[in-house]
């Protein structure tokens, strides 16, 4: 029987490869973000610890408005998906016919570059789209979705990539349920609608939750599909993170931002975190 | 003898355990499908067959004039061919790479007891959780210093940092399945690392290897964002090309949709191969805990 | 008050049939086995029972109320599964309390009727645990509690203790009997364990191929087998062909076979148990094997031209050797059984 040691020596070496790989491409230039929101190893402007690229953070009316409308791009196209892929995923599990037709058809997206989603929603859904021009005849007149202030367009396109990816995760989920367990909980006399609820989604937790964060996180950093479709203002954070890199060479500024999105990111995961933990509490039952 | 006949008919109850009718929820997919895969497609198709003399402006709902001047003219587009191949290239370099850095450390994760365990996953996930703007913008930095910017192995080094986490991830789910069992008995027979490895692990990991391999291919194939920071101009795949005819200069709608067929059709034989293959479960698991 | 009326229920899974139009019947409170070997319906027709599976044809009532149409959440079944099927996510209070809860039981009764349940299986201090942190033996009496606080009209039980070792199956196995004589539910438990059938059921039915091919208590049906299955199925038997000579129905060591004559050629049953062995120099059988089960000695005689099982218990009975000569004596009478493989008779008859 090989010691403690001995298996930490070996989980070291293998993990060598990835972590160290992940550590000099990944962690290092995270360090080096950080360090650069407070003026530290920054290339142009002057080094030193200051807070002045945050005061021009949130100081900035147009930044402030992009961090706000980065969170509502990040949130509110999530939400948009969750509803879409939860009934999804259920009835896809269902047997029907042609069931196994549909589990490869809604999974098409997921190998379309969000661009190309983009591109679709330009063309359906624009002033002169094809959405409104099979409308006029019938005398409906589609409100601005492209570049509105709303960002509808971001949002169908995002989910339109999200909800696949979301269903993929949250059917894996209910999947993994033990049959005996649902087959319990309806002869204890509760209908498919009380166990998907009391049943079904608390033990799919897991997946559900990891498909929200990763969609939460994907939109978030979005850049392409909400520069194609998003309002002129305000522009999402990202757009101000590369043109404050590439055009003004204010690296600092942009090491700020990451950091602010990355900080709320993370606050995201610890709330959700403990959200769900009090959810399995609560369909518990009795005791609260 | 019982058997008295009971009042009710005896035909077969037709309420399934999960409720309604198998035959709503197809119709209802059915429509879903056509509305949100065929139609776009249907659309695509056609921007990319508009006759370059005369377009298709409202209100015509399909264009008066069809032409493939389009697909000559793309096909013929040196840029074009050339991003293709690129695009292929890297991604099957990412898919390499990927794979050869995950594998030590999924096993690792899966099967060595060691103290950091929870540490190391959160590491390994950590990727995923920072926004991928931020990790492109942050290695475009770290790029310029090492004159890595503006290059092909840049852009791949750079992708494969997205790649590794669901690699590590899939991988491990499916080595974690390997019964330890399997591989004490190899070792009782003899078998080193090496071997362990060749014929016991690798072998029985091969869902996760097809899983994780085709996941990291198309990823790489259609990724963007840090494509464009690193490589852009230099460097330009699909999706960069893609997005200039969209955000550039000027909306060119049909080139764009030749475009889009030129990124899709590979992606989609890759996934109707994929589809006979891929275990639906080994991608969800590997994905389905954070 | 429950009486479980089932009439030619048949189901086939694409080309296989697993049942072939079951009929049985069960008197209120009354504890009911199907016993068989895999494949053999038994689970297939206890889900069709709770409503987890549909029937091609054929009806279930509980009393006069046909239930075979309703969603299982509305037939008032309770069952017990062999995965014991506990909700991970809640107490073991919450888990016996669900049942409750979904037919709108106010809160503070639900309250006492878990807590009565639990004390029922001896569980009352583990009420807030989640079912990971118990054994199995535990977790299966949770689950049992649970099936039993809806009050159901009838109790299932799918090889509920097919998990669980040796010593805490029969321990659990008694308490279980306990609990349903007191309670006096109706109940209907599948197995393949005879001894466990024989151990609980007032009545037990051998099923076989998607057949009820016989049924009886246990002591009718250990002792009188009709058919051969059940004969074979339950405990150990030796089958032996019987010839007649002179209108006699001789045994293979030319004893007189049994009293009713007249009648062909057929097999007789005789449990090892039942021969009695006695070494003889001159004695027709002969020692082949001998094993050693402690409680008792098993030995493989042959006679006659067959081969013989006999098992002698006791700690003063004698180990031969292999080889040695004996003799061999029925102490009661073989029991005749009925030719052809299936004899499917209809349930209900005494």
């Amino acid at each position: 029987m090989i010691g403690g040691f001995a298996y930490r020596a070996a989980a070291a070496i293998l993990i060598l490869p990835a972590g160290g790989y992940l550590a000099l491409f990944f962690g290092l230039p995270l360090l080096l973000a950080f360090l650069g929101g407070f003026g530290l190893f920054t290339r142009g402007a002057e080094t030193g610890f200051t807070l002045e690229h945050y005061r021009v953070l949130f100081g900035t009316q147009a930044y402030r408005d992009g961090l706000w409308f980065s969170t509502y791009l990040a949130i509110v196209p999530t939400l948009v998906s969750l509803s879409l892929s939860l009934p999804l995923a259920v009835a896809l599990a269902r047997t029907h016919p042609g069931q196994k037709l549909f589990n490869m058809l809604y999974k098409v997206p997921l190998v379309v570059p969000g661009i190309v989603a983009a591109f679709i929603v330009m063309t359906m859904f624009d002033r002169g789209g094809l959405a409104a021009r099979a409308l006029a005849p019938i005398g409906i007149d589609l409100p601005k979705l492209v570049r509105d202030q709303w960002a509808v367009g971001v949002i169908i396109a995002t989910a339109w990539k999200a909800v696949p990816f979301m269903t993929l995760i949250i059917g894996g989920s209910l999947g993994a349920i033990n049959r005996d367990i649902l087959a319990a909980a309806r002869t204890l006399g509760a209908g498919p609608w009380a166990t998907f609820v009391r049943i079904q989604v608390p033990l799919a937790l897991p997946g559900i939750t990891a498909a929200f964060l990763l969609t939460f996180i994907g939109g978030m950093g979005a850049y392409a599909v909400p520069n194609l479709l998003g309002p002129v203002y305000p522009l999402p954070l990202s757009v101000h993170m590369y043109v404050n890199a590439f055009e003004r060479n204010n690296w600092g500024l942009v090491s700020a931002m990451g950091t602010v999105l990355s900080l709320i990111s993370i606050m995201v995961l610890l709330a959700y975190y403990r959200a769900t933990r009090s959810m399995r509490t609560a369909y518990g039952g009795e005791a609260r | 003898m019982t058997a008295t006949l009971s009042a009710t008919p005896m035909r077969a109850p037709r309420q399934p355990f999960l409720s309604s009718d198998g035959r709503w929820i197809s119709l209802g997919l059915g429509l879903a499908f056509v509305v949100v895969l065929g139609l776009p497609l249907v659309v695509a198709v056609l921007w990319s067959l508009v006759d370059p003399r005369v377009g298709w402006f409202a209100p015509d709902v399909v264009p008066t004039s069809l032409a493939l001047d389009h697909w000559h003219t793309a096909l013929r587009n040196p840029t074009i061919l050339s991003a293709l191949g690129l695009s292929v290239g890297i991604g099957i370099a990412v898919t390499i790479l990927t794979s050869v850095l995950a594998l030590p450390t999924a096993y690792a994760l899966a099967k060595l007891p060691f103290k950091m365990k929870r540490a190391v996953e959160l590491f390994v996930l950590a990727p995923l959780i920072v926004p991928g703007i931020i990790v492109a913008v942050g290695v475009g930095a770290i790029f310029f210093r090492l004159d890595l910017v503006y290059t092909i192995p840049g852009v791949i080094l750079v992708q494969t940092v997205g790649t590794l986490p669901f690699m590590i991830r899939i991988l491990a789910a499916t080595i974690e399945a390997i019964p330890g069992d399997l591989i004490a008995a190899a070792r009782t027979l003899g078998a080193g690392p090496w071997s362990i490895a060749r014929h016991i692990v690798i072998p029985l990991a091969w869902p996760g290897f097809i899983a994780g391999g085709l996941l990291t291919f198309v990823s790489s194939f259609e990724e963007f964002e840090k494509t464009f920071i690193i490589g852009s101009p230099f460097v330009q795949t699909l999706p960069v090309i893609l997005w200039t005819y969209l955000g550039g200069r000027g909306i060119i709608f049909p080139n764009a949709a030749v475009v889009t067929f030129i990124l899709l059709v590979p992606m989609l034989i890759v996934f109707f191969l994929a589809g006979r293959v891929l275990r639906d479960d080994v991608l969800a698991s590997g994905m389905g805990k954070l | 008050m429950s009486t479980l009326h089932i009439d030619g229920v048949a189901k086939s899974f694409g080309g296989t049939t697993a049942l072939h139009e079951v009929s049985l019947h069960v008197g209120d409170g009354e504890f009911v086995t199907l016993l068989g070997p895999s494949g053999c319906g038994k689970t297939t027709l206890m889900r069709i029972i709770a409503g987890i599976t549909q029937p091609d044809r054929g009806s279930i009532r509980i009393d006069d109320r046909a239930i075979h149409a309703l969603p299982p959440e509305r037939r008032n079944i309770g069952l017990v599964f062999q995965s014991y099927a506990l909700f991970p996510h809640m107490t073991v209070a919450a888990n016996v309390g669900f049942g409750l809860k979904m037919r709108g039981i106010p809160r503070a009764q639900v309250a006492a009727r878990v807590a009565a349940a639990l004390d029922l299986v001896d569980l009352g201090a583990l009420a807030d645990r989640h079912p990971r942190a118990l054994s199995g033996g535990q977790q299966q009496r949770v689950a049992l509690a649970r099936a039993v606080v809806i009050e159901p009209d009838v109790l299932l039980f799918d090889e509920p203790l097919s998990n669980l070792d040796a010593k805490l199956r029969d321990q659990l196995r008694d308490d279980l009997k306990i609990l349903q004589r007191r309670l006096g539910i109706t109940a209907i438990y599948v197995t393949h364990d005879q001894a466990e059938a024989m151990a609980l059921a007032d009545r037990i039915l051998v099923m076989k191929d998607g057949r009820i091919v016989e049924e009886g208590a246990p002591v009718a049906l250990y002792r009188q087998p009709r058919t051969r299955f059940a004969a074979e199925f339950l405990g150990q038997t030796n089958v032996i062909p019987v010839h007649l000579e002179a209108g006699q129905p001789l045994m293979p060591w030319d004893m007189v076979g049994f009293a009713r004559t007249g009648i062909a050629d057929r097999h007789v049953s005789l449990r090892p148990e039942d021969i009695a062995m006695t070494p003889d120099a001159e004695g027709p059988g002969e020692v082949r094997g001998v094993i050693f089960l402690g409680a008792s000695v098993e030995c493989r005689v042959a006679i006659g031209g067959v081969e013989l099982r006999v098992r002698q218990s006791g700690s003063g009975v004698a180990i031969p050797e292999i080889g040695a000569p004996v003799r061999l004596a029925a102490r009661i009478e073989p029991h005749p059984l009925a030719e052809g493989v299936h004899s499917a008779l209809s349930v209900g008859d005494a």
